[in-house]
Order: C-alpha cells, then sequence, then structure tokens
C-alpha cells in the first residue's frame, strides 16, 4: 500500500510563492536560470572493494554508487544473457526526512527508474556477460546511496551509477571443463549507450530543471525524463500527485534532450573516455 | 588560580580550562574540581566564571526577542509555530474566536515575540503582536551571527538597506524577510548575508559588505553556468 | 582460503602493509562534509572509510518515547553493500545491530543528555569501506559529528583496535590481519577522562597480552586524539567570536 507523504514541509509558503515568482520572471533563489541544471563533480574508484564505484554530488545533493558481481544463473527466459539489479537506499544520515529501515516507497521508486533508463537503451550489453548458456553469467548488482540530500536525487544518480559502470573493473571469469573460474584479470563494461535523465519541476504553467530542496517542496508535479545518445527518450517518471499541462511535455522533451546532450558531452570530458 | 586558556581562544570538548571548580560558567562542566569545556567553542570569563561561548550554539530564546517563524499546526487554542533548527514554539489563545480571527494557516510565516521560556517549552506572545509576513524572500542564517548582521547599534543591516534599497526583517532565531524593488536587488541583500556568515570575524567587514553589494548591482547579476569537474 | 605460505608479520616485525607492529594506518578526518546534518565528519583509516551524521537535539516522534529528564540518543551503524568482500545483503544484520547498541552506550557515556529533556539526538555512521576497524573509526567519526554539531560532550571519543597475530600484539588491525589473526580487541576511550567508553574482545589473549594490548592501544588512541583535534581547529581555525 501505498500511503500520502506525511512528513510535514517546513518550507514557508512564502518561499514557494517567492520561488513561483521569480520563475515568471525567468530566475530561481540561487540564481539559475529555469533550464540551468548545478554544479556537478564526480569521484570515481573512491570505494577500492567495489567493482566500481562514483561519488557524485550535484549542487548540495551527493550520491554514492558502487557496482558488485557474482557469478548466477542467467534467467531461464533469457539464457544468453547476464544481468543487472539496482538498488537504491535513502539514508538517514542524508536528510532528517529519511528514516532508517529497508527502502521506502521513494528508494524503489529511484532504483526502478534508474534502471529502467540503463535497461531501455540497452547500456550493458547483457549477451558478453553470459558464461554458460543457461547455466553461468555474470550477476551485477548496483547500489545507490544517497549521502547528503538538497533536492532532485534522480539526475546525480543516474550519473553516479554510469561513472561507475562505465570505471568498472570486472574480474574476470573463464570456462574450463564446463567450471567457471576466475582467471585473475579483469574487464571493461564497454558501455554501449550513456542514458541520462533530466528532472524537471513544474508549477503551474511553468518549469524548471533540476529542483533544489526548497524548490522540490514548491512544484506540483516533478517529470523525469531519461534520454540516450542518439536522441531517443528511453525512460518517463511523472513523480508526486499534481497536474501537469499537457502542452509542457513537448517544451520539456526538447530541453532534456538539450540538457542530456549537455551532461554527457562534460561525463565523457571528465571520465575521459574513448566513445 | 591558574587558567588554561586565553581569552577568546578556541577550545574542544573535554578541554582543561581551570582548576578552580567555582568558576565553572556557561559551556562548561567540573570534574574533580577541575573545570572544563563542554563544546567547540570561545573560552572567556564572565562575571569571573569560566564560560564557553559554542560555536554552533542553538539558538536560545529569550522573552522579548523578535522572531520569524513558520506555523505548522492550528489547534483550537492557538498554534504551534517551527523557528526552525528544531525548536517549536507555542502562541496560546484561549479564546476560540480569536484564534479563527488571526486566519492564519499551517505554512505560514509570522513575526512575533518570545513572551516566555520555561519548563513546558517557548511561547509567543499573542494578539496584535502578530505580524503575518505576505511576501518578500526569506532566508536564513547561523543565529549565532545575528548580532553581527545588525552591527553595532544597527549599523550594518542600515547599511545593507539603504545600499540595496530593501526592506528587511530580522528574526533573532535566524530568519530573515528580505523585500527590495527588484529580485536583483534581495539577491545582492542575500549575498551581503553570506559574506557575513562566512567572515563575521573579520576586520573592515561593514566596508568589503558594502563594495560586495556595489559590485552586483552595478554589474548585474552574475552568469552562473554548470560546471563539471573532475574529483581526485 | 588462506594461502598457505600467507605470513602476516615478517621476521623483522614488519606487516603485510609494511607497519610496525604500533603504527596507525594513515589518517584522514574531514569535518562538516554533509551539509544537512546538524554536525558530521568523514574518517578514512587505511582503506576503511566512514561517514558519520548528526541531527538534534530534536523532537521524539511519537511524543510518548520522549523522556522528561533527558534526550534520547539513537544510534544506527550500518554499512554500504559494497563495503565488503562479499556483497552484503541489503537490511541490517545482527551485526550491525550489535554494533548499534556498542556505539551508541559509548556515545551517551560522554555526552551531557540531561541538558535537552524531551528531544532525541540521532547518530547514523555509515561504513562506505570496511577493511578492520570499522566501529572504532566510525565512533570516532560520530563523536566529531556530535562536536561539530555543537552536542555537549565530557571529551571527545578516540577509539581503535588492538589484535594478535601470529603471536604479536599489533595495533589498528587491518581485514586480513582481524580474519586470520588470534584476537581482535576494540577499544574507544574518552582520553581527557582517563575512561574506557567501548571494550569488546574476539578471540583469545593471556592476561599479560591484555594489559600489553591496552597500552598499545592507548598509543593510538592519543594519536587519533590529536588528529582529531587538529581536526576541528583546522575546520574553525579563522573563524572567531562575534561580539555579542
Amino acid at each position: 500500500m501505498s500511503l500520502s507523504q506525511m512528513k510535514k514541509s517546513l518550507t514557508a509558503r512564502i518561499v514557494q510563492e517567492k520561488i513561483y515568482n521569480l520563475l515568471t520572471q525567468g530566475m530561481r533563489l540561487d540564481g539559475r536560470s529555469p533550464t540551468d541544471i548545478r554544479p556537478v563533480s564526480i569521484v570515481t574508484g573512491l570505494v577500492e572493494k567495489a567493482d566500481g564505484s562514483a561519488l557524485v554530488s550535484m549542487g548540495g545533493t551527493k550520491i554514492l554508487v558502487g557496482i558488485k558481481t557474482e557469478i548466477g544463473s542467467p534467467y531461464s527466459d533469457r539464457p544468453k544473457e547476464g544481468s543487472f539489479t539496482v538498488n537504491a537506499e535513502l539514508l538517514p544520515l542524508a536528510s532528517i526526512s529519511f528514516e532508517p529501515g529497508p527502502p521506502d516507497e521513494r528508494g524503489v521508486e529511484l532504483a526502478r527508474v534508474v534502471d529502467r533508463g540503463i535497461r531501455e537503451s540497452k547500456c550493458i550489453d547483457l549477451e558478453k556477460l553470459c558464461l554458460i548458456e543457461g547455466e553461468k553469467a555474470y550477476i551485477l548488482f548496483i547500489d545507490i546511496y544517497v549521502l547528503d540530500y538538497d533536492g532532485n536525487y534522480y539526475d546525480p544518480s543516474t550519473i553516479a551509477v554510469l561513472a561507475a559502470l562505465a570505471t568498472a573493473k570486472i574480474p574476470k571469469y573463464e570456462v574450463v571443463n564446463g567450471k567457471v573460474q576466475k582467471t585473475g584479470e579483469y574487464f571493461n563494461l564497454q558501455l554501449q549507450a550513456l542514458p541520462f535523465t533530466v528532472t524537471f519541476g513544474i508549477i503551474k504553467e511553468r518549469f524548471l530543471v533540476d529542483p533544489q530542496l526548497e524548490e522540490e517542496s514548491a512544484l506540483d508535479v516533478s517529470l523525469i525524463i531519461g534520454v540516450d545518445e542518439k536522441n531517443n527518450i528511453v525512460s518517463i517518471q511523472k513523480n508526486s500527485p499534481g497536474l501537469m499541462p499537457e502542452n509542457l511535455l513537448e517544451q520539456m522533451i526538447d530541453v532534456a534532450v538539450e540538457k542530456s546532450n549537455q551532461i554527457r558531452r562534460k561525463f565523457i570530458e571528465t571520465l575521459n573516455l574513448k566513445i | 588560580m591558574p587558567l588554561y586558556f586565553s581569552e577568546r581562544e578556541l577550545v574542544l570538548p573535554g578541554q582543561l580550562l581551570s582548576d578552580d571548580g567555582k568558576r565553572s560558567g556557561e559551556g562548561t562542566y567540573v570534574l574533580g574540581d577541575k573545570v572544563y569545556a563542554l563544546t567547540v567553542g570561545f573560552a572567556t570569563i564572565k562575571n569571573d566564571k569560566v564560560c564557553v561561548i559554542p560555536i554552533k550554539g542553538t539558538y536560545n530564546p529569550q522573552p522579548g526577542d523578535r522572531v520569524i517563524g513558520i506555523v505548522i499546526d492550528v489547534k483550537p487554542n492557538g498554534f504551534e509555530v517551527s523557528l526552525g533548527r528544531h525548536l517549536t514554539a507555542t502562541i496560546r489563545i484561549p479564546d476560540k474566536k480569536e484564534v479563527q480571527a488571526l486566519n492564519l494557516k499551517v505554512g505560514e510565516a509570522i513575526y512575533a515575540s518570545v513572551k516566555e521560556v520555561g519548563l513546558k517549552g517557548v511561547f509567543l506572545e499573542a494578539g496584535e503582536k502578530i505580524k503575518k509576513l505576505t511576501s518578500g524572500l526569506l532566508v536564513d542564517m547561523h543565529p549565532s551571527k545575528i548580532p553581527r548582521l545588525i552591527g553595532r547599534r544597527g549599523s550594518m543591516i542600515n547599511m545593507i538597506k539603504k545600499e540595496t534599497g530593501c526592506e528587511m526583517l530580522v528574526g533573532r532565531n535566524g530568519y530573515i524577510l528580505i523585500k527590495g524593488p527588484s529580485p536583483t536587488n534581495e539577491f545582492a541583500a542575500v549575498a551581503a548575508i553570506r559574506l557575513i556568515e562566512r567572515e563575521a570575524h573579520s576586520q573592515g567587514l561593514t566596508e568589503r559588505v558594502e563594495n560586495l553589494i556595489k559590485n552586483i548591482l552595478g554589474s548585474g547579476v552574475k552568469d552562473e553556468r554548470t560546471e563539471f569537474e573532475a574529483g581526485k | 582460503m588462506r594461502e598457505q605460505n600467507l605470513k602476516l608479520v615478517s621476521e623483522e616485525g614488519i606487516r603485510i602493509d609494511g607497519r610496525r607492529f604500533d603504527e596507525l594506518r594513515p589518517l584522514k578526518i574531514e569535518i562538516g562534509v554533509l551539509d544537512k546534518s546538524d554536525g558530521s565528519a568523514y574518517v578514512e583509516l587505511g582503506k576503511t572509510k566512514v561517514f558519520a551524521a548528526v541531527f538534534g537535539p530534536k523532537e521524539v516522534h511519537p511524543k510518548h518515547l520522549a523522556l522528561p529528564d533527558r534526550a534520547i540518543l539513537n544510534c544506527r551503524y550500518h554499512m554500504t553493500s559494497f563495503s565488503v568482500d562479499e556483497r552484503k545483503p541489503l537490511g541490517m544484520t545482527r551485526r550491525e545491530i550489535e554494533l548499534s547498541k556498542v556505539i551508541r552506550e559509548a556515545l551517551e557515556s560522554v555526552v551531557f543528555l540531561e541538558e535537552f529533556p524531551r528531544t532525541s539526538i540521532d547518530v547514523y555512521v555509515e561504513v562506505i569501506q570496511a577493511d578492520g576497524g570499522t566501529r572504532t573509526a566510525g565512533l570516532t567519526a560520530a563523536s566529531l559529528a556530535l562536536a561539530e554539531a555543537g552536542i555537549p560532550m565530557a571529551d571527545l571519543i578516540a577509539a581503535v583496535a588492538v589484535g594478535k597475530v601470529e603471536g604479536h600484539l599489533l595495533l589498528d588491525l587491518c581485514d586480513i590481519e582481524d580474519k586470520y589473526g588470534e584476537a581482535d580487541m576494540p577499544i574507544a576511550m574518552a582520553p581527557r577522562l582517563n575512561s574506557i567508553v567501548l571494550l569488546q574482545l574476539n578471540g583469545r589473549l593471556t592476561k599479560e597480552e591484555l594489559k600489553k594490548g591496552l597500552e598499545l592501544a592507548k598509543k593510538g588512541i592519543n594519536e587519533i586524539y590529536q588528529k582529531e583535534r587538529e581536526a576541528l581547529r583546522r575546520k574553525y581555525s579563522g573563524v572567531s567570536p562575534v561580539e555579542v
């Protein structure tokens, strides 16, 4: 059962009204324009015990992602493929509004939205992760932890997952006499797509990109759009209750394409990827 | 009796300050007749007592303080108001009609005075002393820096008001309401507040704040572009 | 499985990572790393990496859990799934529940809870990489986060583990030494108070070894305590009091 969010918002109405008021003039509380995203920083390899890891901050929001590989059986309906699962936890140290305990619906939603973009864009070549058809394959566990929450954990989580995947060194196994064994070598995942998400906040008839915490409290609705490098839309999630004016969708898609390209260019440059 | 600190020295929890247990003041504790610091803060002598002024102290409301709060609950006999940083205050109004007359809703901001502080919590004055805040830019600052924002006899705040052309309402609890002729003027006032917050201690601050405001209003608000940076 | 010829301490008394018996791993401390909390710290001891954050004192929910004469202190010690060699399943393990309790009790022994009746102080320790000594690094970080949050404390806490490996008493065990050693003894102290606030032993020691181990731990604890104080001073250098 999904319950209405019970937490009392401590953001004053006067601030929410100001956010809208500024937006009508093309301005925001932190000096950004409506379509500016906050500064992003990426640190990879912080967790050496993970096969890939990234600490990403987007403004005041910090996300830690780690990847672990195990050998398991392929799904019976996809015997020639390896697999991956995405989990997310909103850690209580990130915000007073996050409770300790198993991932709640917000964490599950975050994991599934990030998963969807990665899966639908065919970012990971799952066939290459199969060792013995129907029997043995690599399974990637991609775990997202929100460490510090200042609004919009979707976009930095996607960036962190892609950074961890792009820089991962997966322990290589080989098949010897029908059995899998570790070779002591490592391989790169060779990503086939880079699907970045762009999160929109909508207030009345206007929208902004990458809402920070105070802005989130003023939103009627938010919308997350994932776009791959061929400008295909690979994931969408309308999030939070409220009415979204239909005529905004097309504009937001255009902005999502533009912003995801901007993020992708900088991502490739920052991580020095050869793509 | 010797003291183990110089005036206004930064001290840390558990740091020995004096051998004379009787001189233990605010922010200190006594163990084996010696005085130690309780928090990170600045050691000082107040009325012959050894005290530590906490560096990140919570706001301690005093009767008469003017504060800005946000209504978090409306009850038949009054309101509950958040003063920020986990601090909640109550407004007690015995007359139900008076509660309705104030017409305050959850989420609305008010300017009010502290009436009393006791075991049962913090109480704000009721009645006409409550002013509803309906527009403007509400920002917050660490309460310990508010005196610096005001300055000696209001010198700092008056200069900011004059230079930015904004009206400013300062809550002792750290909330500040800014209302100016344009967002740019309001943002200049916010920039001034942030500079004071960062450099509350330094010399010649008034002049630097003044220059900052002049720079912003002279050249317009800086255009912040998205920057990526590689980590270490 | 341990390799047959793996030797953790050489003839010359040098450990597998090049340290001597009484040497700490490189220690890095940062204070105020998570903005949305009231106080936070990051501690790196070798490859052990830990965040801690504090919220409060704040109202207790539900209200009937509040205590009339003091604050309640809640603590959660948790490890990310990828912090260990074999992926840790999501959710709290029995080990994490126990460590949350001993860390909480260590903190309660120095925090002046009676200063904040009817409130709660929440402490979260998040291990992002575990290479031995996570509870002690976590406790060190938690104590610094409390200090940054301005919570009154009798002293900072500094903590480290000592252990016995191939017959040698060693300071600050890394994971492999802990795994294949004969004993592991995490200790936390409030150094100014000459008091122990956490003490556990897993393994076997003679009475003499226990005594020597405690001395060795105290040496490490004093070094950590100095580093904690330096980190706090660094954090607040250049900050001076506001005229009131």
